[in-house]
Order: structure tokens, then C-alpha cells, then sequence
């Protein structure tokens, strides 16, 4: 047995090369002669041992450029997304958070499809079935998307159909829980998670984090198959916590859909500043958009108009003159100021109070909104010592709080001023603000004469304020400010059960082409309570309501008193006033004011 | 014969076979299951063709080998003057079937060679039964025309006209690499038989003037000449198969990447499990494994040699001319399909023989392990004093 088993033992191929005894006998016809045989044996084998070299050349010696070559072909590097952090509000309720979707890509060289199947898959893809075999036949191609930001339910429909080439790759798409409420301050990613808009452009760098990447080897259909090695790795996006109050955004929205609705207005904005910390509680814009969709969208819907656009306030900047002229010394809230007849001429302009009301006190020129009174206050302060208070306010300067497209708003040099000027501004004519501005200026008179800086994003630590006007004086004012809406003022609607409020409205003509347009009006109101001891700041602005009612008082007034209840009862603030209040009837007679 | 009790029942006794030639085949087989699982499980398991099943390939394997053993079992009953006897009559039969492939409907085309006839169940390929007629063929004719062996007209001519219709009909299909084989396994009967050198010389002449004639006309067969002279001119054309095959072997290096691991046969390399099964063994199993496939189909032919050997020494022509014969075609075809694996000779579609996947392809090769157990058999018999 061990003959057969070794080659190299006798009678077994060894043999083969000693000569055989009985192949050289001449009689025969057939003679096999043997060194044929061996030639044709050592042929074979020298192929053989050949192989053996070249399988040593190729796998031992030069197997260096092989697998070069192979690794260029298998081994690729693939990036990790990271994770983009979460947008929550003040108390950690999610408003913008990420969720894994998957994209349905398809690999035309690969692809396998019946005919059949391409219906079938441009139905799940919601797709154009001439459309889709279009895209299907790039055959040249590696890649095409098919169909991004797919919930994981519907592409797990796409890959039970089964068509070899078609596949998918995780990504996240961005989900708004709250859906328009907030759309205007978070704004939204692209379809590549980027931020395009809003607090998601502008925090992008703090939200994105930096994806990793790694080095894989895949086989031919793009699958991967073993991780070689992590080349870096992905930094998650850090979660951001924004001032806002979620419940109070809410009821902000919603009153201010209510009034815009209400007064068939075309526009509006909210802000809720807290006027101890300067954080924005609330800001909602309408229109409004969902970013949850974003099929149709248009600048008109998108735009964060409390930020980013200006208009000319009017009478909610009154307080603002009498605090200069107060600051300056050259009136006290008693100091008499004669307003009749109703108008006053300067130059070739004349100044026109809604009605004559006589002799006022200041602080009765603030209650009545009046224009002559303002102005004939203003035209008693120097322009400089007007531009400085309007500058310290903040007029004319961005409020820094890192919103894309923030505005500042126009305050012109004092230099330049006309009298005429220096006493339409005083009622809030021929300057322009943003309601995030207007909103921030009124800290001044809520937190005893300091401005803090406003901020988008929940504050670990209070910020130091700013004093532009004495505590005496801030006080002063937001006395006047709380006979507004007492009756006789321009805006009992304001009130609110059981708080003090102070307040101020505006009622300003929309400026058209350099002129005032008659009919379209900005209607506002700024207000602050608990009086006694201020905790919100409330801004509204109604843009052109059209249904009768364009007076601050009747148009925003209301929207501030409904969301200023709801936000101190949120809030759990002490009521300063149980008993006190009186709610005149809905339909009492308003003060009427215009600018 | 007197002798009666099979020759596989008594292990205790001096065997009355080849144990060697019997284990290398056996080791062989099992080998080439267990490789062409491992290079088809993904190609399997991602088509649709195979209804996705990773085992698609190594259950039809399993189905070939068993039937190949029983195959081989039973040519092994067969003696070798009933083959005799039969030789011309099977080789007509070949001729027949190879015709048959070429008629439309009847064939079937796979990647643009119609190589196969469908038999209900499983598809036959008559190229590779017929490697086993011709090696018949041309021991009988050897044999038959011994005094014409320097005699061109009578000895040498019918036979080359015989092969022209053969190799005509093959490259009809086209099957380039069954015609190279079977002009080896022909051509060596010829030689070994006392061809006359200037015939041999003219003839050699001539098979490669004609070879280059048939490169250099057929695009199909120049764009894999061109292939295979330089894969790198051109990687993901034309040299597109070859460069893969040199990668897998590049990445096996001295002890491969472990059985299972291959990276090529993940769709890069076309045809893994049939004529680039070496490029996965390669792969998986490195320089080692190699070395031990070409080890073995060494022997396998250096065996069949000295069992052609053995009954040329006992005046038994036609068995040892077989036995010669089934040397040169396994071993032809093994170092050209390994060649072709190594990038150093033109693709040819041919398999591994006995390892590669494909059921004609095993049975035929079985059934000459068969009849080369059988030569062996009977010239030991004859050694022994029996009479046959």
C-alpha cells in the first residue's frame, strides 16, 4: 500500500524514468516507445512547476502591487453623519429634533427590473413612471438618488420588491413637533441637513457637528463588509436650549392668528420678553409656514418679521421722548403742556392730535397719546440729547441676538435732523424699528431704567444690564404708562384680571412711496406686568387690519391682555392687583388716537 | 475471470487498485465542495436566478459529485476491450451530440457560447464527454494504424481530418478550451504511438499558424488575447476578469485571508465558482493552497502516467494509451485553466477539473478516474497470473 502511496518509491512513478524491461522489443508493431512518454511527462511537469513559480511571484514576491491594485477597487472611505443636535425649549420640550428616514438610491450598472417593477416602484416612490425609467436608464452610472427623506415604512416597501441594484442609505431628516408655531425662529434644513433658515443656519456650526468617516471595504454592489479602520470619529451635534416657553409660544400663536383672522390683517408679530433676564419667552410670527413641509415656500411666509423687518412704530415711542425730556430735567410728569387746538404748524407740516384735548399734564399726554403734546415736548430738547436717549434705547442698532437677517432699524444722525422731524419723531413718525427692538426698549421703564441685552437662548447666569434712564424716572413713566389702560386711557383693553398693567399704543399710517397711505395702518401695543413689579414684556403688531378696527388699542391691545394672562398664570406670578380692576364692556368707547 | 469479489473489499490485502490515485481524486472532490460553496455563497444569495439561497450551488455540487461517484464507480466495471470495441462508435456519437449543440432550439446559449444540451432535469455538456470519447478514440486509432505511424496518408492524415471536423464543430460553439484539450489528448496519442518527428514538427507548425489564424480572426477570441496580454492596459474592460484574478491572488499572499474571506468573489471576479475557482482558493487559502492544488493534479497525471506505464510494460496498448491519454487531458486542462487563472495563458472557459462546479464536467472527469482505476485494475490482475 505505502508503494502506491509514494510517488517516489519503486513500481510507483519514480518508475517511470527507469526503463522498462519489456517496451524495446523490435517484433512488435506498436512499440509506446518510453522516452516519448517521459518527453510528453516532463512537459507536463515543467508546466506545473512553472505555475508553482508564477503562484510564488504573484502571491509572495510581487503581491505588494496586487493588492495595491485590489485595495483601490475594494476599500473606500465612507463618513459617518453625525447626529444633529436637538432644538428644545426653556424646559427641554423638543422643537426641532432629528429622525432617521432612509434615501432609495439605485445603482443603474446593477440594476436588475422587470418591467413590471418599474411601475410598481414608481408607485411607492410616488414617481412618473416614464419619469423614473428615464433615471433608470444611465446605465453609465454608479449612483442616483431616487428618492430622499423616505420614512423607514415606505423604503421598506421599495426593498421588499426586491430589485437587485436599487438600495438604501440612512440619513435624517428634520421634524418639527410643533410644526408653524415656531417655524419662524427655528427656520429649517435642507434635504442634506443643513441648516438654510433661521436659528438652524445661524447655530449650524453648534447643531451640525462634525461627521466622522471610516475606512471600509465594500463589494461590488456597494454593500459594506468588514470595517478596516476608523479614520475619525464623528462628533455629534450638541443639543441647543432656547429661552423660549413652549406653552407660552403656544398661546401667543394663537391669539395672534385669532387677531389677525379677526381683523383681516395681512400681517402680524409677538414678542415675550422676560424683563428680568431679557430672554425671549415667545416670538411668533404670521403668516406662517410648516416646516414640516416645505413643498411651497415663499419669502412672505418664512420671514421672522419681529426680527428682521422694520416699520415706523408711532405713539409706542412717546415714552421714549418723555423719558429724554424727563432725564434732561426739563419737565416733571405734572409740568402742564397746552395741546390745543388740536394742532400745531411747524414750518410748512402741521401736527394734528386725533382730537383737541386742552391743557395736559405729561404724564396725561402719554394716557391720551397725544401728537401736538409729544411734539411740543421734543422741539424743547436739544436733537442730541432726543438721538441719544433713541440710541441708548436701541434704535438703530441690531439687538445681537444672532438671528440670521437681524434688523437694525433707521435712527438718522441728530445732525441732520429738521424740527419738523425732531417732532414727528417723537410720536414714533419718520424712524424705523423692529418689534424685537421696540419690545427690548421698553425694559427700560419695566426694570427701573436698565436695558439687558436680549438673548434666543436660555441663560445659565443673569447678564448685566445697561441703566439708560434713573430708577425715579423709569418709575415715572411706567406710572403714565399704567393710566393708559385705565379708563381714559387709549387701551383698557389691555387689562389684565388681577395685575397691574402698563402699556402703551400705536397707531402709525403705513408709509407708501414717501407718502402715508390714508387707509393702511400699523397697529401696535408695547406692555409690561405685574406693574408693581414687572415680569413681562409683551410686543404686539398688527400690519393693515381691514375690518373696521385698526387702533392699537382695538386691534393689538387685546391680543397683549389675553397672552399677558395666560403667560403670568403659566408663569405662576403674584397677582398685584385682585380687586381693583375694571373691565369696561366690549363694545365701551375707545380714546382714539392716530400715530 | 475467476477472480469475482470486488476489488474495493478487501483493504486488508494488498489492494487490488491505485489507493493514491483513489485519494488524490477523493481529496480533490471534497476539496472543490467545500471551494465552491465558499466562492459562490454571495453570487448565489444575491441573484435572483437561484431565489436567493445561499446553498444554491453547493446543494446542485453535492448532487453532481454524488452522481460522478456513482458514475465512476460504474465506467470502473466497464473493461477496457468493451471500450475498445466501442471507441469509434462512442466518438461518433460525440460528433453527434457537439452537432446537435449548434442547432437553434435545441442548444442552449449561455454568455454567448451554446455549449449546452438541455435534458429536462440538468444540461449537458457534450464537450466534456466527448474529451473522454476522443481520449478512446485515439488509443483505438493509435492502436489500429500502429504500422502506419510514419506513414502521413494512412497513419496520420485521417486522423487530422477527423480533428478538424471535431475542432470545426467545437469552435462553432465556440469552446475554445475544449478543442486545445482534446488536439492535446489526439496530438499525444499520435506521439506517443511513434508519430514520425517531421509529421510532429509540420504539424506543430501547423497548429500554431492555425491558432494565431483563428486569434487573429475572431474578435471574440482577440479581445481575450488582449486580455490577458496586459490586464492593467485596460481593468475594467477587457482585462477587466483577469486582473481580478491576479487580485485575489495578490491578496492571499503566503497563507491566504482564511477560508471564507474572500474579497473578490464578492461580484468583482466573474465566474468564481466554475473557471476562477483557483483565484478564490488563492485567495482564501494563499500561496499553501495553490501549492497543494498544483501538487495534487501533478501527481494525478504523473499517476495516470505510470499506470499507462505499468500495461505498455504488459503489451496492453489501448489501456495504456487511455491511461495516457486521461493524464494529458487532466493535466492539460488543469495547467491551462491555472494558467489562465495566473494570467499567463489566454482565457479559455475552461474548469478546474474535479474541482470547479458544473455536473458534466465532474461526471466525465470521474468517469476517467474510473477507467484509469480500471487499467490499473486489470494490469494487475494480468501481474497476478489471472487471465482477463
Amino acid at each position: 500500500m505505502s508503494i502506491a502511496l509514494n510517488p517516489f518509491k519503486a513500481g510507483s512513478v519514480a518508475n517511470l524514468f527507469q526503463s522498462g524491461k519489456r517496451t524495446s522489443r523490435r517484433d512488435d508493431v506498436l512499440r509506446l516507445p518510453v522516452w516519448r512518454m517521459r518527453i510528453l511527462a516532463v512537459l507536463l511537469l515543467l508546466w506545473f512547476l512553472g505555475l508553482l513559480g508564477r503562484a510564488l511571484f504573484l502571491q509572495g514576491l510581487n503581491n505588494e502591487f496586487l493588492r495595491q491594485k485590489g485595495d483601490a477597487r475594494t476599500n473606500r472611505v465612507v463618513e459617518i453623519s453625525a447626529h444633529r443636535g436637538m432644538i428644545t425649549d426653556r424646559n427641554g420640550e423638543p422643537l426641532a429634533i432629528s429622525t432617521p428616514v432612509e434615501a432609495v438610491s439605485v445603482s443603474p450598472r446593477d440594476l436588475e427590473i422587470a418591467p413590471k417593477q418599474i411601475g410598481q416602484l414608481a408607485g411607492l416612490l410616488e414617481m412618473d413612471k416614464n419619469d423614473l425609467s428615464k433615471r433608470l436608464d444611465q446605465t453609465q452610472r454608479d449612483f442616483i438618488y431616487l428618492k430622499r427623506q423616505m420614512p423607514p415604512e415606505h423604503a421598506a416597501k421599495v426593498m421588499e420588491l426586491g430589485i437587485p441594484g436599487v438600495f438604501l442609505q440612512h440619513e435624517y431628516r428634520r421634524y418639527y413637533p410643533s410644526g408653524e408655531v415656531v417655524a419662524h425662529l427655528l427656520g429649517f434644513t435642507g434635504v442634506d441637513d443643513n441648516g438654510q433658515e433661521g436659528l438652524e443656519l445661524s447655530c449650524q456650526d453648534t447643531l451640525a457637528g462634525k461627521p466622522g468617516s471610516r475606512s471600509v471595504i465594500k463589494d461590488r454592489l456597494g454593500h459594506i463588509i468588514e470595517d478596516v479602520a476608523s479614520i475619525r470619529v464623528p462628533q455629534e451635534g450638541r443639543d441647543l436650549t432656547l429661552s423660549i416657553d413652549r406653552k407660552i409660544q403656544y398661546l401667543a400663536y394663537r391669539e395672534l392668528k385669532a387677531a389677525v383672522t379677526e381683523n383681516k390683517a395681512k400681517a402680524g408679530a409677538i414678542v415675550a420678553l422676560d424683563a428680568k433676564t431679557g430672554e425671549i419667552l415667545a416670538l411668533a410670527n404670521l403668516p406662517a409656514f410648516n416646516p414640516n413641509n416645505r413643498v411651497k415656500l415663499n419669502r412672505n411666509t418664512t420671514r421672522n418679521r419681529a426680527i428682521t423687518d422694520i416699520f415706523e412704530p408711532g405713539s409706542t415711542m412717546k415714552p421714549f421722548t418723555i423719558a429724554a425730556a424727563l432725564e434732561a430735567g426739563i419737565v416733571t410728569p405734572q409740568t402742564p403742556i397746552q395741546t390745543a387746538p388740536g394742532h400745531l404748524t411747524i414750518g410748512a407740516a402741521t401736527i394734528h392730535d386725533a382730537h383737541g384735548e386742552g391743557v395736559l399734564s405729561v404724564a396725561q399726554v402719554i394716557q391720551k397719546s397725544s401728537n401736538v403734546g409729544a411734539a411740543k415736548i421734543a422741539l424743547s430738547l436739544p436733537s442730541e440729547t432726543m438721538w441719544n436717549m433713541f440710541n441708548h434705547a436701541g434704535f438703530g442698532s441690531v439687538p445681537k441676538t444672532n438671528f440670521p437677517g437681524e434688523a437694525s432699524g433707521k435712527l438718522r444722525p441728530y445732525k441732520t435732523w429738521q424740527p419738523i422731524e425732531q417732532a414727528t419723531m417723537a410720536y414714533g413718525h419718520g424712524i424705523s424699528v423692529s418689534l424685537l427692538q421696540l419690545a427690548r426698549a421698553y425694559m427700560m421703564f419695566a426694570s427701573d431704567g436698565e436695558i439687558k441685552p436680549v438673548s434666543l437662548v436660555k441663560l445659565e447666569a443673569p447678564q448685566p444690564g445697561v441703566p439708560v434712564i434713573s430708577p425715579a424716572n423709569a418709575r415715572a413713566v411706567r406710572a403714565m404708562l399704567e393710566m393708559v389702560v385705565l379708563p381714559g386711557g387709549t387701551a383698557p383693553r389691555a387689562q389684565v384680571v388681577g395685575y397691574r398693567v402698563a402699556g402703551k399704543t400705536g397707531t402709525a399710517h403705513k408709509q407708501e412711496g414717501g407718502h402715508y397711505a390714508e387707509d393702511r395702518y400699523v397697529a401696535s401695543f408695547v406692555g409690561f406686568a405685574p406693574a408693581s413689579n414687572p415680569r413681562l414684556i409683551i410686543a404686539v403688531m398688527i400690519d393693515e387690519p381691514s375690518n373696521g378696527q385698526y387702533y392699537g388699542g382695538a386691534v393689538a391691545a387685546p391680543v397683549f391682555s389675553h397672552v399677558m394672562a395666560g403667560a403670568l398664570r403659566l408663569l405662576s406670578v403674584p397677582p398685584d392687583a385682585p380687586t381693583q380692576n375694571i373691565i369696561p364692556p366690549e363694545n365701551a368707547p375707545l380714546i382714539r388716537e392716530v400715530a | 475471470m475467476s477472480y469475482t469479489t470486488s476489488p474495493l473489499a478487501a483493504p486488508h490485502a494488498r489492494p487490488d487498485y491505485d489507493r493514491a490515485l483513489l485519494w488524490i481524486t477523493i481529496l480533490l472532490l471534497g476539496f472543490g465542495l467545500v471551494m465552491v460553496y465558499s466562492a459562490s455563497i454571495a453570487i448565489a444569495a444575491g441573484d435572483r436566478h437561484t431565489g436567493h439561497q445561499e446553498t444554491y450551488f453547493l446543494v446542485r455540487h453535492a448532487a453532481y459529485l454524488a452522481v460522478a461517484m456513482l458514475a465512476g464507480f460504474a465506467v470502473f466495471q466497464i473493461p477496457l476491450r468493451a471500450w475498445q470495441e466501442a471507441a469509434p462508435y462512442l466518438f461518433m456519437f460525440g460528433i453527434l451530440l457537439l452537432a446537435l449543440v449548434l442547432i437553434p432550439g435545441v442548444g442552449r446559449e449561455v454568455n454567448g457560447s451554446r455549449r449546452w444540451l438541455s435534458l429536462v432535469v440538468v444540461n449537458l455538456q457534450p464537450s466534456e464527454l466527448m474529451k473522454l470519447f476522443a481520449v478512446m478514440y485515439a488509443a483505438d486509432y493509435t492502436v489500429r494504424k500502429a504500422a502506419y505511424m510514419d506513414d502521413f496518408k494512412r497513419g496520420f492524415l485521417p486522423m487530422l481530418l477527423v480533428m478538424l471536423l471535431v475542432g470545426g464543430l467545437l469552435l462553432r460553439e465556440p469552446d475554445f478550451g475544449a478543442f486545445a484539450v482534446i488536439t492535446a489528448i489526439a496530438m499525444s496519442a499520435l506521439f506517443l504511438g511513434g508519430l514520425h518527428w517531421k509529421q510532429l514538427a509540420g504539424l506543430v507548425v501547423l497548429l500554431v499558424v492555425g491558432f494565431l489564424l483563428l486569434i487573429w480572426t475572431s474578435p471574440y477570441r482577440m479581445q481575450r488575447i488582449i486580455g490577458f496580454m496586459d490586464p492593467w492596459a485596460d481593468p475594467f474592460g477587457k482585462g477587466y476578469q483577469l486582473s481580478h484574478a491576479l487580485i485575489a491572488f495578490g491578496r492571499g499572499e503566503w497563507f491566504g485571508v482564511g477560508l471564507g474571506g474572500s474579497v473578490e468573489k464578492l461580484f468583482y471576479l466573474p465566474e468564481a465558482h466554475t473557471d476562477f475557482l483557483l483565484a478564490v482558493i488563492a485567495e482564501e487559502l494563499g500561496f499553501a493552497g495553490v501549492s497543494v492544488v498544483l501538487t495534487l493534479f501533478a501527481w494525478l497525471t504523473l499517476r495516470a502516467f505510470a499506470i499507462g506505464k505499468q500495461s505498455a510494460g504488459l503489451d496492453r496498448y489501448f489501456s495504456a494509451l487511455v491511461a495516457y491519454g486521461i493524464g494529458v487531458w487532466l493535466g492539460v486542462q488543469s495547467i491551462i485553466n491555472m494558467g489562465v487563472n495566473m494570467g499567463v495563458l489566454p482565457t479559455k472557459g475552461l474548469t478546474l477539473p474535479l474541482l470547479s462546479f458544473g455536473g458534466s464536467g465532474v461526471v466525465a472527469n470521474c468517469a476517467a478516474i474510473g477507467v484509469l482505476l480500471r487499467v490499473d485494475w486489470e494490469a494487475r490482475q494480468v501481474q497476478k497470473g489471472y487471465t482477463l
